[in-house]
């Protein structure tokens, strides 16, 4: 190499070295080249990512000679030379096997876009919040037009438990089994993925409890009226309707 | 912890009843329960109506169960019922 490596930039000695040097910064992204001299492909990669090195700075990156450093190979599964591996920390962000410039590139633009490159000011433990939620508070009309358009979205709409495919519910399951069985198509929406919608129907609906069958944007009823409404003929009647 | 016995009482103090059966559905926990009911109070309410009607009555027992599910007929429908059960 004619240039002086990057500081980000470092030959992996052994094992150690290479705990060390990741478990320096666990929000760091870094980027492990397992190369052998031997293989040709691995001298132009090489060149890659030195480049990459020298362009993101905030990447550490890690070249590990895969037969002088056999264990941490093993450990990464390696099995053909070149092999990139992409970590955040000790979390696998990505893997590219072969002398793909284009790929790993893109892997490392895409991983550092992200603000993991700025550190941050506060740590949390809470996963995400479910989408739906906002960010921003709801006001009670934006919920209210946010049910009614979920409602109408579809002629026959069913806000249950899960999915029809994977109901989280018994009751839910048998509404599905149901409607299936009686030929209706319809709509679904799963209320255990938004609070506010699950809290919001309830009121909106005056029905304390999920399934909810919604028909023509308006509120039908639960498995009981649902299942009493095929028995005396109701149902067909407001679907034919 | 509710009884049939309550469910009973607060149903036939609320409307005219020809017939019903309450049935514990959590293997006598007490926890969860199926009614039938047969009322001429129904006529002229659809389903829902009806429904919404019963939860409303045993709004407070219903708010200490796990499991609520009810079955509503009016006199007229439970005649039709039975004929059906028996050909």
């Amino acid at each position: 190499m004619a240039d002086a490596a990057p500081t980000n930039f470092h030959d992996v000695q052994s094992p150690e070295h290479f705990q060390s040097l990741l478990s320096q910064d666990l929000q760091r992204i870094s980027l492990i080249n397992f190369w052998a001299p031997w293989a040709a492909p691995c001298k132009q990669m090489n060149e890659v990512v030195l480049e990459l090195a020298k362009k993101y700075p905030q990447v550490l990156v890690l070249q590990v000679e895969a037969e002088t450093q056999a264990d941490i190979a093993e450990s990464f599964e390696v099995e053909a030379v070149p092999t990139f591996v992409i970590l955040r920390g000790h979390t696998l962000l990505g893997r590219i096997s072969g002398a793909d410039a284009p790929a790993l590139t893109k892997a490392i633009a895409e991983h550092t876009r992200s603000p993991s490159s700025i550190s941050p000011q506060s740590h949390t433990d809470r996963a995400p919040a479910a989408p739906g939620d906002g960010t921003a508070q709801e006001s009670d009309e934006e919920l209210n037009a946010r049910l009614h358009a979920l409602m109408s979205k579809e002629r026959v709409m069913l806000f249950m438990k899960g999915n029809p495919d994977a109901p989280r519910c018994g009751f839910s399951r048998r509404i599905v089994a149901l409607l299936r069985d009686q030929g209706v198509q319809f709509g679904s929406f799963d209320i255990l993925l938004d609070e506010s919608v699950r809290s919001g129907l309830k009121v909106l609906n005056n029905w304390p409890t999920f399934p909810q069958l919604i028909v023509k944007g308006e509120f039908v009823g639960g498995l009981d009226v649902v299942t009493e409404m095929v028995e005396n003929g109701e149902l067909k009647e407001m679907l034919e309707s | 912890m509710i009884s049939a016995a309550d469910l009973e009482a607060a149903i036939r103090a609320a409307i005219p009843v020809i017939h019903l059966e309450i049935e514990d559905t959590s293997n006598g926990c007490g926890e969860n329960y199926a009614v039938f009911v047969v009322s001429e109070a129904f006529e002229g309410k659809n389903t829902l109506a009806r429904h919404r009607f019963i939860n409303e009555v045993l709004k407070g027992q219903i708010a200490q169960m796990h499991a609520f599910s009810q079955k509503t007929l009016t006199p007229a429908q439970y005649q039709a019922h039975l004929a059906k059960q028996a050909a």
